[in-house]
């Protein structure tokens, strides 16, 4: 290229390439399926992240004898409730505690008082009566989306469930994600004796069902938390990530630009992390978009069978579970967290289709 | 009806089953009618020796040695008290004959709608009645399908664990003894001819008809009963529930062919309840036991697995393993030499359909395909009041004596202190539980005896209350204060600092599951946490065994002698999984034993029932009553303390009548 000074001219007339990246999204972009599912999946992010604060019986910021607390992050971690509620004995009642231990208390309240943990009593927010509890619990102004048979808000629990749903998607498929693409480009990469040990250690861990390894450790497992069921998804769903990611190691180490660094003495790890992986995740992303749908599935599907994590658990799996028994009288139970489940899981779908389409060249002609 | 069906063998104890067996589909075995295996079958009728040495395992090795005197001895050195030997049906029989004639006829109480406490009477008044002495009416061809919650796990009678199993030996099993539904125990007239009692009551002498048959054609003898006896008292044969009881007898002793006498070690007044076992063929199990005590592994034994021996009215006909078995009329059990000797079993085919999900249960009792179900509270309340269910079938409830309750472990360093299980009991929101998870129709538990037992002390305590400030007020005295100020109740024990969190075991359905996340939510609110662990039964069973839990959400059955609560609350018992151990209690359960004047006696069990109750080993929460759905054909169905089925007549007195109004 520099031997030929006007090419190096035209170069610098034209306008800076915007890379690889840049120009998927460009892509992706233009997808307008894709972008409304990216649009909704952000959505849930931030319902995710400020679930507490939308919905709860705890206040978002009290003033309580002379000091500023936060109770709503107990929804977070309990432990990050103070525990100066506790000692005062407000028994998880704020709205009523508050102005008869400290009469000069204020608060700022969630925008729907309602709690996905227990039933909202009679008398706990001003006048309000009671949630009402069996299948008499339809949608109505003050229930959203109605009551399950125990007079638990589905509202509250859809909102709090969107943590579960997001979070299970992600850690599990992160350290999918990890493990794979380490594994995927060691065995491609480097080949060899190497690689024919990580790929039966691949077509090993391929053959074990994480759905029974699930079930085992909910046995033995005394407090299960929707952490270990990520751990496990994770644990279990990387194969395919592993062997993409090989097979691009394999395509890409064989580049020129790659006999270029290794000619400049790049070190192996260099090489592999920053020059090849760097070309070699767009393939890979696609089967961890579709892999956060299907965490989220399997948790859905664990909680319904009653398998998930402990009790309560606000799953969007739970409440289907729930309304399950009940199906002829109470189908706010089945339509909501249906619906929920099905958008977020094609929304997933459809982004990564989107981003298959947007980074795979050869599909790249096909839709031009 | 002379059949000893359902009521007998079983006056212990049964856990409540209605569990879930997710993957328990194996092979189908079918097998044909019974009388089709005659090797093994020639019985020696040799009765001094009951089964000696054959193999490694010595039968009765449980047993002290022990003489019998000779009959003529016997029956001359003592005064002999005749003992009542009676007809469940009989006796169901005269009791409805002293009601006065139903309000409404068959027609009027099948076109009711049971959704008052009135009309439910009515309908059972009316639906309950009995079939004619004669039979006319019945129709003997019809077939009933039950539902079967769990698989039959063994046909073996030694063996029963499970509701499902006690169900299925209540209709095939032989026995000598069963009781009504005021739990009044009798011999079976349909087993036996005379039962008498020495004045010492350290004996029984029982002589059994001689007109009875196994399956296979052999006649049912006093030496079956012996042997059986000797079996069950084998060290190294496991038999989960039968022993309790029978240990309390020194030895049984058959004479003759009809006559077994029992030696009691002591005269107590629960010896009656312990000859209540079930019998086994001693021809078929003679020469297997010794070789494979497990009764399960040798080829001999799955062969009878599959193709049992039964003394009972029904003989199994069809098992198809977790799906169905399949129950036939069983010709023998009622003709003996081309002549009628019993009453003829109002069904020809009994077949239990093995459904574990009340839900799809429901839709086939809609469809006709069952015909009578155990329903929920859910199910009764809003799933069973429309045409739809009516249009086949009618309903109907009834008190049961079934209670649930958490069980805390007392080895467990938070609850071994009386004031804390007390604290438990205060922080329990029972108002909430009653209204809202059980939709309002179960009663609240005033503790191990029901209210409406005869066991129950007179002005006995009223049920607990919701009482945080009591609850918090006891947990501090006990030493469970928050020391460390992290919100959470902590107590110093051998120098550590231990939290007050533990874990709640339940049994994965989910009412259950609720109800132990209620009492999450109570704990929570006073600095305590709970967290709940949904179990499968018998996962929740063996930790509970083994005693490997803090707390457990978990129910009991009732027994038909109080006595059978020995086995939950004395030192070291078998059921006592938590562990729960007071001398005053056992002193008591011993002197209510040796105490044969029934109000006395049952002064006794008040006194237990205040002491349990002021120890709180259990936070007794609310006895479960029975909700039957029966398909609009059925006819005969009463309701006892233990449900429509498990007492005397039971299942027995269930008829189609040949026209349906």
């Amino acid at each position: 290229m520099t031997n030929s000074p006007n090419n190096s001219t035209n170069a610098t007339d034209a306008p800076p390439s915007v890379g690889f990246w840049g120009e998927a999204w460009q892509r992706f972009r233009r997808r307008k399926l894709a972008m409304i599912a990216l649009w909704f999946v952000v959505l849930l992010c931030f319902t995710a992240l400020f679930a507490p604060m939308i919905v709860g019986t705890k206040p978002i910021v009290c003033k309580y004898k002379g000091n500023l607390y936060f109770p709503c992050l107990g929804y977070y971690k309990n432990s990050w409730e103070n525990p100066v509620f506790r000692k005062d004995r407000f028994r998880n009642r704020y709205t009523i505690n508050l102005k008869k231990k400290d009469p000069e208390s204020w608060a700022v309240w969630p925008l729907v008082y309602q709690d996905p943990y227990r039933r909202v009593r009679k008398g706990e927010w001003k006048d309000r009566q009671g949630n009402p509890s069996g299948t008499n619990g339809a949608p109505n102004r003050i229930n959203l989306f109605g009551t399950n048979q125990q007079g638990f808000d589905v509202f509250a629990q859809m909102v709090h469930g969107t943590q579960i749903a997001l979070s299970v998607g992600f850690v599990s498929m992160g350290i999918a994600g990890v493990i794979g693409i380490t594994i995927g480009a060691l065995a491609g990469y480097l080949g060899g004796w190497v690689d024919t040990l990580l790929s039966r250690f691949i077509e090993l861990v391929m053959c074990i069902p994480a759905l029974v390894l699930i079930l085992a450790l909910v046995a033995m497992l005394d407090n299960v938390n929707n952490f270990h069921l990520m751990a496990i998804v994770g644990c279990t769903s990387w194969t395919g990530i592993a062997r993409l990611a090989r097979a691009e190691f394999m395509k890409l180490k064989q580049m020129e630009f790659i006999t270029a660094a290794r000619a400049l003495g790049a070190s192996r790890w260099r090489i592999m992390f920053r020059y090849v992986l760097r070309n070699a995740l767009a393939p890979v992303l696609v089967p961890i978009t579709f892999g956060i749908a299907a965490a989220i599935l399997i948790e859905s599907g664990l909680s319904y069978l009653g398998f998930g994590a402990s009790p309560p658990n606000p799953s969007w799996g739970t409440l289907l579970k729930s309304g399950r028994s009940t199906i002829q009288q109470t189908w706010w139970l089945i339509v909501f967290p249906g619906t929920a489940i099905f958008l977020t899981v094609l929304a997933y779908n459809l982004i990564g289709e989107g981003l298959q389409e947007a980074t795979d060249p050869r599909l790249r002609q096909d839709s031009h | 009806m002379n059949a000893q069906c359902w009521q007998n063998g079983f006056h212990r104890r049964i856990a409540i089953a209605l569990l879930i067996l997710p993957l328990a589909v194996g092979c189908s075995s079918e097998s044909s009618d019974p009388p089709a295996n005659p090797t093994g079958g020639d019985s020696e009728a040799d009765a001094e020796s009951p089964a000696k040495p054959s193999g490694p395992v010595v039968l009765g090795n449980l047993l002290e040695p022990f003489d019998p005197p000779p009959l003529e001895k016997l029956l001359a050195g003592h005064k002999w008290i005749d003992r009542p030997v009676v007809d469940s049906m009989q006796r169901m029989r005269q009791f409805q004959a002293e009601l006065p004639p139903p309000k409404l006829s068959a027609k009027e109480a099948l076109a009711l709608r049971n959704d008052s406490p009135e009309n439910n009477e009515l309908l059972l008044d009316t639906l309950g009645r009995l079939a004619p002495e004669s039979g006319d009416g019945v129709d003997y061809e019809a077939k009933i399908t039950l539902m079967a919650d769990a698989d039959l796990k063994s046909t073996n009678p030694l063996l029963t664990s499970s509701v499902v199993e006690s169900d299925y030996h209540g209709l095939t099993v032989f026995g000598l003894f069963g009781f009504d539904k005021d739990f009044e125990k009798f011999a079976s007239s349909g087993s036996v001819a005379s039962w008498q009692t020495s004045e010492d009551r350290m004996i029984d002498k029982i002589v059994l008809r001689d007109d009875l048959t196994w399956s296979d054609g052999m006649p049912i003898t006093a030496h079956d009963v012996a042997f059986t006896f000797r079996a069950i008292m084998t060290d190294e044969v496991i038999v989960p529930a039968l022993r309790q009881g029978t240990d309390k007898i020194r030895w049984a002793e058959a004479y003759d062919d009809q006559t077994v006498v029992f030696f009691h070690k002591q005269a107590l007044s629960t010896n009656d309840s312990n000859l209540n076992f079930y019998i086994i063929p001693k021809h078929k199990y003679e020469h297997t036991i010794p070789d494979d005590p497990s009764l399960a592994r040798s080829e001999a034994h799955s062969r009878l697995e599959d193709d049992p021996v039964v003394g009972g009215a029904y003989t199994l006909t069809k098992r198809n393993r977790g799906q169905e078995f399949v129950l036939e009329r069983r010709e023998s059990y009622y003709m003996h030499n081309g002549r009628q000797v019993r009453d003829k079993p109002y069904f020809k085919t009994v077949r239990f359909k093995v459904i574990e999900d009340l839900n799809t249960a429901l839709l086939a009792l809609k469809a006709g395909d069952l015909q009578s179900m155990t329903l929920n509270a859910e199910q009764w309340n809003g799933q069973t009041d429309d045409n739809d269910f009516y249009r086949h079938n009618t309903k109907g409830s009834g008190m049961e004596w079934t209670s649930f309750h958490f069980c805390w472990n007392l080895k467990a360093p938070y609850f071994e202190d009386k004031r804390v299980r007390q604290a438990m009991s205060y922080a329990m929101d029972y108002q909430e539980l009653l209204d809202t998870i059980l939709y309002g129709i179960y009663s609240p538990c005033r503790g191990n005896f029901h209210e409406t037992s005869k066991m129950f002390p007179q002005d006995g305590n009223e049920p607990y209350q919701q009482d945080f400030d009591k609850a918090e007020k006891l947990l501090d005295e006990a030493g469970w204060a928050d020391s460390d100020g992290d919100g959470i109740r902590d107590k110093t024990i051998d120098g550590r600092l231990v939290p007050f969190e533990f874990t709640m075991l339940v049994v994965n359905f989910e009412d259950r599951v609720k109800t132990a996340t209620l009492m999450k939510e109570c704990l929570e609110s006073i600095g305590i946490t709970c967290h709940v662990k949904p179990t499968e039964f018998t996962v929740l069973m063996q930790v509970m065994r083994d005693r490997k839990f803090q707390a457990a959400f978990a129910g009991w059955g009732t027994g038909a002698d109080p006595d059978t609560n020995t086995n939950i609350w004395g030192t070291n018992a078998g059921r006592n999984y938590g562990s729960y151990s007071n001398p005053h209690v056992d002193a008591l359960f011993e002197q209510a034993r040796h105490e044969f004047d029934e109000e006395k006696r049952n002064a006794i069990y008040g006194e237990i029932h205040s002491a349990l109750w002021e120890d709180q080993p259990y936070t007794w929460l609310f006895w479960r009553n029975s909700f039957y759905g029966f398909n609009k054909r059925l006819r005969g169905y009463n309701f006892s303390p233990r449900g429509p089925f498990h007492y005397g007549p039971g299942f027995d007195s269930f008829y189609m009548p040949v026209d349906v109004p």
